[in-house]
C-alpha cells in the first residue's frame, strides 16, 4: 500500500453532518425535478439555418456548430456547488439533441408536463419553439431519417423500428467513450490548440486530398476547443458578476474563486487540485455540447487527479475534508443531467441516468497497485452521497491490490446497498489484450457506461451500437422464421419445422441460422448509420481528448482512435440458454415431450393442467444456466462463443471489429413484458433475466452460480457483462463484508469479469413497490447502472423484486415469499 | 471401490469449521438424539422427502411407484412403511414436491463436486467438512475421501458424535483430519442412554484420547437443547468433565428448531418436546460462563 498515507481508509470521520455543503447539494439533487433544456437544440438549429457553409468539411461544420452553441451557452450557477459549469441551463436538465431522438417528443409536447411517470418539465414557450422552429427543421435531417433516405428504407431499418428484434442505438447516440484528460490538464486547451495549429500549418503546403482533409480536421479541433474556452470565459464573467452583486461575503469569496479558476482552466494547464477538477468538469460539459449525454465516462479520476491532489496536500494547500468536498461537488455536477425520455420509451429506458462511469483502483500501466488516497476519498464520497450518477466502478486485481482495498469496496457496497460495481482486472486486461491492445493500454482500462471496457482515451468502442434481443431468433427458430408478436409475417429465413428435427444439434443449427441472419441485419444497419454519422456527426471536439486522432489527423468517426470497435449487447441470454437446455433435455434426452407438443404448449402459454405440469417439469427438471449441469454449461458456452466468433469476423466502418457484451439496461424487463412463453417454462409477459444473470430461481447455489458465469470467460466477452447478485443484508456487517470480499475474490479467480449487487430482500422491495413514499432515496442496481427504485416502471420493479436473493450465511437462494418453498 | 452413501452436499457452509466450506452429510447415525438438526440423515437408507405445498396433485408419482406406497390426490400421501426409497416418484415429479434423500457416490464423483469450490476455500481459509448423520459410520469411504482431499491440499474437518471405535479411527482416519468438531451431549450415563439410545463412556473416552493426541485440532461442542442438554446440572457436570478430560477448547451451539420441519418432510416423528423458537444470544452467553479456564470459541458464523 505504497500510495496510502491515510490513517483510516474508511474516512468515517467525514460525514454529511460535517460537510454541510454536500449535505445541502445532495438534498437538492433529490428535490429537483427534471426540466427539458432546449438551449442546444435552439442554437445548433440556428447555426445550421443561418450560418452553415455546406462547402466546409463535415468535421469543420460540426466544430462550428458546436462552437456556435458553446459560445452562446448560458453560464449559470444554480447552487453553492464549488465547480463552475453545467451541462444544461437547468439545475437538473434533459438536453435535446435533434440529430437523434429529440423528435420523439413532438407528439408529447402537450402532455410531457403531466404524464404519470418521470415527468420532464417543459416551458410552454420552449414547447412552442420546438413545435414551430426546431422540430420542423430536423424532420428529415436526423440520423434515422437520413439513414432511411440514403439507403432507400432498407429492411434492416424496419426490423429496428418494430423495436422487438434489435435496437440500432446509433439512431440515438454514439457517445459511450472515456476521454483522455491528462494532456488537457498538462497542456491546457490552448496547448492542445497550439499542437493542432502546428499540424495544420505543416500540412498547408501539401496539395493532396488527404492532406487537405487532415488540415481540415486540425482546424475543426481548434474551433471546437475554442468553443469550450469561450464557455469557460463566460463562466468567469458570470462568476465575477455574481461576486459583485452578492451581499453575502462567503458567496462573494466562492464566486471570486470560481472566476479565477475559470480564467485559468481549462485554457491553461491546471496547477492545483481544484483547478484540475473544474477543468475536467468544464471539458465534460464541452463534450456534451457535441455529443449527447449517454455514458460519456470520465474514467480513472483517482489516477488522473492524483498528482494534483498529492502536490496540494504536500504543499499544505489542501486537506482531506476539502478534497472530499470538491470530489463530492464533482459527483453532484456529473449528476446534473438526464436523458430526455418520451413516454413511449419509459418501458424500455425509464429511470435511467446518463451513466457516466468513473473507474477506481486496479493497477497502473506497469501492473502495479494503483490504489491511492484519492481512491479512498472517492469511495467515501460515493458512500456518503448514495446518488445514481456517476456510475462508480471499482477495479480489483487480486494479486496486486491489497485485501484491505477489496474489503473497503465491499463495505461501501454493503453500506450503500448497491454501489460501486466490482471489476476483475486480471480477466478484463486479458480480454482487452485479446482485442489487440498492448498490455500497458489494456491495464489502463476504464469502464464506459454500464460495464463496457476501454483503454482510457485510446479506445473508441461505440459500445452501445446494437442491442440484440436473443429471444427473437430463438422464437424464429421455433416458428420457422416467424414470431408470435409479429404474427404471420415471415421475418427470418423459413427454417425447418422443429418437429421434423432428429437431434438437438439440428435445432442448434436452425437457431444459429436465425441468429446469424438477424445479427447480419443489425450490423448492416449499424454500418449504414455509421456512414450517416460520418456525414453529419463527426466528433472533432471529442477527438481532441483522444490518443490517435491528433497523431493521425483523423476524426474518431473515421477511425482516428488508436483502437476502434462497435459494441453489441444481448438481451435474454439466460432465458435463451435455458430454453435450449429445456429443448435438449425434454425433447431429445429424456424424450419426455415431442417438439410439436412442446411448441403447442409454448404457444398456449402452458395453459391448463397438462400445460402447467409441463411448465413445472421444464422449470424444475431441465438443466439451468447458473448450475454446473453439463448440458447447461455446454449450451451457455456455445452461445457465447458463437456470438464472439460471428461479431469478431465483421469489420466496422471505422476499421475495427464488433465486440459482443451482455448488459441490458431495463430492456430485459420491457421486452419480456411483451413476449410470449418460452421453452424454459417462463410464462408469457414475464421479464427476462438481466445481463449475464441466471434466470431468477434457476440457480439455487451461490457458488455454482458464480462458477457457471465465471467460466464463460472474459476472452469471449470483450464488451464485458453485468452479473446481478442480490444478498440478504445481515446484522453483523463486519462479518458479512469479510465473506462478501472472499466470495468476490473466488469468482474473480475463476475468471468472472464483473459483478454488481443489491443488498436487499424480496420483502423490502415488495414494500418499496407498495409504499414508494417510504423509500424516496432507495437506489438499486439495474443492469450496469444505478436507478432510484421509485422511478422505474412496474415491469422493472418486478424484475428487481424477483431476482434471486442469496444468503451469505449459507450460500443458498432464499425462496420467494409467495412460493413458500417449505 | 466402495461408495459413500450421502444425504446431501451443502456448499458455502460457514458454520461447519473455518472459512467457506462444503459439507458432506453422510447418511446414517448410531445415535438418536430427539432434537437432531438433520433428522433426514439419521436413517442409513434412502428416504423420500415430501413438500406438500409444491404438490400440484397430478398423480404421476402414483403410477410409477412399484410398492403402491403413494395414495391420495392433492397432496399425495406416502405410506412410509411401504416406501423403499427407490426414488422413482421423485424422478417423475415435475414440481419437485418429492425429493430423494440419500444416494451413493463414487469417490471421484464426490471429489469432483467438492473441488468445484476450491477457489472459495482458498480465498476464505475454508475446506471440506464431513458431517451427517455420522461420517465415521462409513469409515473406509471417508478415509479414502479424506486422503484424496489431502492430496488436493484441501483443509479437512469432521463433525462427529464421538461414538466410534478408537483404534480403527486413530489408525486410518485421524491423520487425514485437520480439525475435529466433537459433539458431547449429556454427562449422566443413564440419562444419556435413555435419551440418545447408547452409552456415553466410549464417547467420553474418545474425547479424552483426542485431546491427548491432537489437542490443538479438537473442539468439543455442546448442542444447547433446552430441557435436554441445556440444564444447569448437565452443563455444570460437562464443565467438570471437560476439565477432567483435558478439553482445551469448546464451543456451545445455541438451539435452533431447524430439525422440526425437516423431520416432518421425511415422515419422521420427533418424539421429544422441543421449543419452536431459537435460543437467543444472552442465554448462550449465560451457558458459556460455566466454562472458565478454557478457550470458548463462538460457533462458526
Amino acid at each position: 500500500m505504497t500510495n496510502i498515507t491515510l490513517d483510516n481508509i474508511t474516512l468515517k470521520d467525514y460525514t454529511l453532518e460535517n460537510l454541510p455543503r454536500l449535505k445541502e447539494l445532495r438534498s437538492l439533487s433529490f428535490a429537483r425535478r427534471t426540466e427539458i433544456c432546449i438551449e442546444r437544440a435552439r442554437f445548433v438549429t440556428r447555426y445550421l439555418l443561418y450560418h452553415d457553409n455546406p462547402a466546409d468539411s463535415a468535421e469543420v461544420r460540426q466544430a462550428k456548430k458546436t462552437r456556435h452553441f458553446l459560445h452562446r451557452k448560458r453560464p449559470v450557477f444554480h447552487d453553492r456547488n464549488l465547480l463552475a459549469g453545467s451541462t444544461t441551463s437547468k439545475a437538473l436538465g434533459a438536453p435535446l439533441f435533434p440529430e437523434f431522438f429529440a423528435l420523439t417528443l413532438w407528439p408529447e409536447l402537450d402532455t410531457v408536463n403531466d404524464r404519470k411517470k418521470n415527468i420532464q418539465k417543459l416551458e410552454p414557450e420552449d414547447a412552442q419553439e420546438l413545435n414551430l422552429k426546431i422540430f420542423p427543421y430536423w424532420m428529415d435531417k436526423n440520423v434515422l431519417e437520413l439513414t432511411r433516405e440514403r439507403f432507400n428504407d432498407p429492411e434492416c431499418l424496419s426490423l429496428f423500428e418494430s423495436l422487438v428484434f434489435f435496437i440500432a442505438a446509433k439512431a440515438g447516440c454514439i457517445s459511450h467513450a472515456v476521454p483522455a484528460y491528462v494532456p488537457m490538464l498538462e497542456h491546457g486547451l490552448s496547448g492542445l490548440m497550439a499542437m493542432a495549429a502546428e499540424q495544420e500549418e505543416a500540412l498547408a503546403n501539401e496539395e493532396s486530398r488527404e492532406a487537405k482533409e487532415k488540415a481540415d480536421f486540425y482546424k475543426a479541433v481548434q474551433i471546437s476547443l475554442q468553443g469550450i474556452m469561450d464557455y469557460a470565459g463566460h463562466l468567469a464573467e458570470e462568476a465575477e458578476f455574481l461576486a459583485q452583486v452578492t451581499d453575502d461575503p462567503e458567496v462573494r469569496k466562492e464566486c471570486s474563486e470560481m472566476a479565477q479558476v475559470c480564467r485559468l482552466v481549462p485554457a491553461e494547464p491546471a496547477t492545483t487540485f481544484r483547478e484540475a477538477v473544474n477543468a475536467i468538469w468544464i471539458c465534460q460539459v464541452g463534450i456534451h455540447a457535441e455529443n449527447i449525454n449517454m455514458a460519456m465516462s470520465p474514467g480513472r479520476l483517482d489516477q488522473i487527479l492524483y498528482p494534483y491532489y498529492q502536490r496540494d496536500i504536500e504543499a499544505g494547500r489542501l486537506d482531506i475534508g476539502r478534497a472530499i468536498e470538491l470530489i463530492g461537488c464533482l459527483w453532484l455536477k456529473i449528476a446534473d443531467n438526464v436523458t430526455m425520455v418520451p413516454e413511449a420509451s419509459e418501458e424500455m429506458f425509464g429511470g435511467a441516468g446518463t451513466v457516466p462511469a468513473i473507474t477506481l483502483g486496479g493497477v497502473d500501466e506497469n501492473g502495479e497497485d494503483a490504489v491511492n488516497d484519492l481512491t479512498y476519498i472517492m469511495l467515501r464520497v460515493t458512500e456518503l452521497l448514495g446518488i445514481r450518477d456517476p456510475n462508480v466502478n471499482a477495479r480489483y486485481d487480486y494479486e496486486n491490490n491489497s485485501p484491505e482495498y477489496c474489503r473497503r469496496v465491499s463495505e461501501v457496497i454493503l453500506n450503500t446497498k448497491s454501489v460501486p460495481a466490482f471489476f476483475n482486472d486480471k480477466a478484463n486486461i486479458t480480454t482487452l489484450q485479446g482485442q489487440g491492445e498492448t498490455i500497458e493500454h489494456a491495464r489502463d482500462y476504464a469502464v464506459i457506461g454500464c460495464v463496457e471496457l476501454a483503454s482510457s482515451g485510446r479506445d473508441y468502442p461505440a459500445s452501445s451500437s446494437i442491442m440484440m434481443n436473443l429471444v427473437a431468433p430463438l422464437e424464429m427458430a421455433l416458428f420457422r422464421g416467424k414470431r408470435p408478436i409479429t404474427g404471420d409475417e415471415q421475418i427470418g429465413p423459413e427454417t425447418p419445422d422443429p418437429a421434423d428435427l432428429n437431434s438437438f444439434e439440428e435445432f442448434w443449427e436452425v437457431f444459429k441460422t436465425q441468429l446469424d441472419w438477424l445479427i447480419e441485419k443489425a450490423i448492416e444497419l449499424n454500418e449504414y448509420m455509421g456512414a450517416v454519422h460520418q456525414e453529419m456527426m463527426p466528433s472533432p471536439l471529442l477527438s481532441a481528448f483522444f490518443e490517435g486522432p491528433m497523431e493521425k489527423g483523423k476524426d474518431l468517426i473515421f477511425g482516428g482512435a488508436r483502437y476502434n470497435s462497435s459494441g453489441a449487447t444481448h438481451i435474454g441470454f439466460a432465458d435463451v440458454v435455458d430454453s435450449l437446455n429445456a429443448i435438449e433435455q425434454a425433447v431429445f434426452v429424456d424424450r419426455k415431450y415431442g417438439f410439436a407438443e412442446l411448441l403447442e404448449m409454448v404457444k398456449n402459454d402452458f395453459k391448463g393442467e397438462e400445460g402447467e405440469k409441463m411448465r413445472l417439469y421444464l422449470k424444475n427438471r431441465a438443466p439451468k444456466y447458473g448450475t454446473e449441469a453439463p448440458i447447461a454449461r455446454k449450451n451457455a458456452a456455445n452461445v457465447v462463443r458463437h456470438l464472439f466468433e460471428l461479431y469478431q469476423s465483421h469489420t466496422n466502418y471505422r476499421g475495427g471489429p464488433y465486440r459482443p457484451s451482455y448488459w441490458t439496461m431495463t430492456n430485459h424487463a420491457g421486452l419480456g413484458g411483451i413476449t410470449g412463453a418460452l421453452p424454459n417454462g417462463r410464462k408469457a409477459r414475464q421479464v427476462f433475466s438481466s445481463g449475464m444473470t441466471p434466470v431468477s430461481g434457476a440457480a439455487p447455489e451461490l457458488t455454482a452460480c458464480l462458477n457457471a458465469v465465471a467460466e464463460l470467460g472474459g476472452e469471449y466477452v470483450p464488451g464485458c457483462w453485468a452479473l446481478n447478485i442480490k444478498y440478504t443484508p445481515e446484522d453483523d456487517q463486519q462479518q458479512m463484508s469479510q465473506r462478501f470480499a472472499q466470495t468476490i475474490e473466488a469468482y474473480f479467480r475463476a475468471g468472472g469479469q464483473q459483478v454488481q449487487f443489491n443488498i436487499m430482500t424480496y420483502e423490502m422491495l415488495l414494500d418499496a413497490k407498495k409504499h414508494p413514499g417510504k423509500y424516496p432515496e432507495l437506489m438499486v442496481r439495474v443492469s450496469g447502472y444505478s436507478a432510484y427504485f421509485k422511478d422505474l416502471n412496474e415491469m422493472m420493479k418486478d424484475e428487481l423484486i424477483t431476482r434471486t436473493q442469496y444468503n451469505l450465511t449459507n450460500g443458498m437462494a432464499v425462496p420467494f415469499p409467495e412460493e413458500g418453498g417449505k | 471401490m466402495k461408495k459413500g452413501f450421502i444425504g446431501d452436499i451443502g456448499r458455502y457452509a460457514v458454520h461447519d469449521g473455518p472459512g467457506i466450506r462444503t459439507t458432506v452429510f453422510f447418511k446414517g447415525c448410531s445415535l438418536h438424539c430427539p432434537w437432531c438438526h438433520n433428522p433426514e440423515f439419521i436413517s442409513p437408507k434412502a428416504e423420500i422427502a415430501f413438500y406438500p405445498r409444491r404438490c400440484i396433485g397430478c398423480g404421476d408419482c402414483l403410477s410409477v411407484c412399484p410398492e403402491d406406497a403413494l395414495t391420495g390426490a392433492s397432496p399425495v400421501w406416502i405410506n412410509r412403511s411401504l416406501c423403499t426409497g427407490c426414488g422413482l416418484c421423485a424422478e417423475e415429479c415435475p414440481a419437485k414436491a418429492l425429493e430423494l434423500v440419500g444416494r451413493s457416490y463414487d469417490l471421484e464423483e464426490l471429489v469432483e463436486i467438492l473441488l468445484r469450490d476450491r477457489l472459495f476455500y482458498e480465498t476464505s481459509g475454508g475446506g471440506v467438512t464431513l458431517s451427517g448423520g455420522e461420517p465415521t459410520g462409513q469409515l473406509d469411504f471417508i478415509v479414502s475421501l479424506l486422503r484424496r482431499l489431502q492430496e488436493e491440499g484441501i483443509h479437512t474437518a469432521i463433525e462427529t458424535n464421538g461414538f466410534f471405535p478408537w483404534d480403527e479411527f486413530e489408525a486410518k482416519c485421524l491423520d487425514h483430519l485437520d480439525l475435529i468438531l466433537f459433539d458431547v451431549k449429556i454427562v449422566d450415563p443413564d440419562e444419556h442412554r435413555r435419551v440418545i439410545g447408547v452409552n456415553n463412556d466410549l464417547i467420553q473416552a474418545n474425547l479424552a484420547r483426542l485431546f491427548a493426541v491432537r489437542p490443538e485440532d479438537v473442539i468439543a461442542r455442546i448442542p444447547l437443547i433446552p430441557g435436554y442438554t441445556a440444564t444447569e446440572e448437565n452443563i455444570r457436570r460437562l464443565s467438570v468433565l471437560f476439565q477432567d478430560l483435558g478439553v482445551r477448547c469448546c464451543s456451545l451451539l445455541p438451539y435452533h428448531p431447524y430439525g422440526l420441519s425437516k423431520a416432518e418432510r421425511i415422515g419422521r416423528k420427533q418424539t421429544g418436546s422441543l421449543l419452536e423458537n431459537p435460543m437467543d444470544r444472552s442465554e448462550l452467553l449465560q451457558w458459556q460462563s460455566f466454562f472458565t479456564g478454557m478457550e470458548i470459541i463462538d460457533p462458526y458464523e
